[in-house]
């Protein structure tokens, strides 16, 4: 005797069966070491396999493990279960549909993601290698410094597990906000020395349901398990939003790809 | 309205943005001079008689600083209630709620301005 054991309350949804979620109880042994994926798994495998979850590589890479552990949103491979009470409770990640038990309803955010344009732009084909801005190494790609990687390094290093989008209250009242993971990608590519695409970013980012959309909560950057910090992304993504919008008053573009604006000014 | 309120989102996001600068920095720096050290005697109330603070106030950066401490936080408090009552599942109100907001504002902006002229 003596073995700890902890009550995981977990939601349970069956979208042919039930209305609405519900929850189930579990009182499972635990070891002091686990995380709280650990023991959801050892619940699939011993005592309950109808149980849905995602997860894959177990080391905060795959981002796939997403769920609400005691109403936070948290990488459950990543969060120790010591730091619970008896009773824990594990719900799918907040403001995205339920498509089963703990697993959420991902679509519509790829789309997000695509919005952003999340890729080097470049204003026109590079002709030769010698010419290029930046310039290229004779492998035919482009130089670029550590200093210029330090730029937007930190952006990159999302994992798409979504915490930030669950912790949003943005999110939560508007379903079509861009979202801070999806500007953060955004922003990274702006603030790339190899990109050339910041124009139609920026128009993106003053459209309605992004950038400005935020409400400067810094809920994302609290909960990112990655330290990317989508607050400041979507901060600096705001700035550089009003700049590029000042200059184009003074410096009208060319209207290549200007929607909803009337000409002359 | 809706689209109206999206096209003067940069103004009014630098606006506030540099509202909570000042409304940060100065503002506490202000009443730490005024509310604290004063009563406190760490400065020297003469220090702070009416004929110096207007003089201070009056000559033309005194009055810059006055307007950008009286402008610019009205704007700052504007845009942060306007996104809290978002928050709080207000974003069908928001069409009414931010123009109020910002008519108060301006108009606070406008009077504010007025006093500092005529000091």
């Amino acid at each position: 005797m003596g073995e700890p054991t902890k009550t995981f309350v977990i939601t349970r949804f069956d979208p042919d069966k039930d209305e609405v979620p519900k929850t189930q109880e579990y009182e499972i042994p635990v070891e002091a070491d686990w995380k709280v994926l650990d023991a959801i798994n050892f619940i699939k495998d011993e005592v309950d396999p109808s149980i849905s979850h995602r997860w894959s590589c177990r080391m905060a890479v795959c981002g796939s493990c997403g769920m609400m552990v005691d109403g936070e949103p948290k990488l459950t491979c990543k969060t120790a279960l010591s730091d619970y009470g008896d009773r824990v409770t594990v719900e799918p990640l907040a403001n995205f549909p339920i498509v089963r038990d703990l697993v959420t309803e991902l679509e519509g955010f790829m789309e997000k993601f695509q919005r952003v344009k999340p890729w080097v732009i470049r204003a026109k084909e590079d002709a030769g290698a010698a010419d290029s801005k930046p310039p290229m190494n004779d492998k035919g790609t482009f130089v670029q410094s550590p200093a210029e990687l330090a730029e937007f390094k930190q952006f990159s290093m999302c994992i798409n597990c979504m915490l930030c989008y669950a912790a949003c209250p943005v999110v939560a009242n508007e379903a079509e906000f861009l979202g801070p993971a999806a500007i953060a990608l955004g922003h990274r590519y702006n603030l790339d020395s190899r990109d050339q695409g910041q124009d139609e970013r920026n128009e993106i980012f003053r459209d309605e349901g992004t950038v400005f959309s935020c409400s400067f909560a810094n809920e994302c950057s609290e909960v990112c398990p990655k330290n990317v910090d989508p607050a400041a992304a979507v901060n600096q993504a705001k700035f550089g939003a009003v700049i590029d919008w000042a200059t184009s008053l003074v410096l009208p573009r060319a209207s290549a790809g200007r929607r909803g604006e009337q000409g002359g000014k | 309205m809706k689209h109206f309120l999206l096209r003067i989102e940069p103004v009014i996001w630098l606006l506030f943005g540099q509202g909570l600068l000042i409304g940060t920095m100065l503002l506490t720096g202000w009443i730490l001079v005024v509310g604290l050290a004063a009563p406190l005697g760490l400065v020297d109330a003469a220090a702070l008689s009416f004929d110096r603070a207007h003089a201070l106030a009056s000559n033309i950066v005194g009055r810059l600083v006055l307007a950008a401490l009286i402008v610019l936080p009205l704007w700052k408090g504007a845009h942060h209630m306007r996104h809290l009552s978002i928050d709080f599942r207000g974003a069908d109100r928001d069409v009414v709620v931010a123009p109020v907001l910002y008519a108060v504002a301006t108009i606070g902006s406008l009077l504010g301005i007025l006093a500092v002229v005529r000091l």
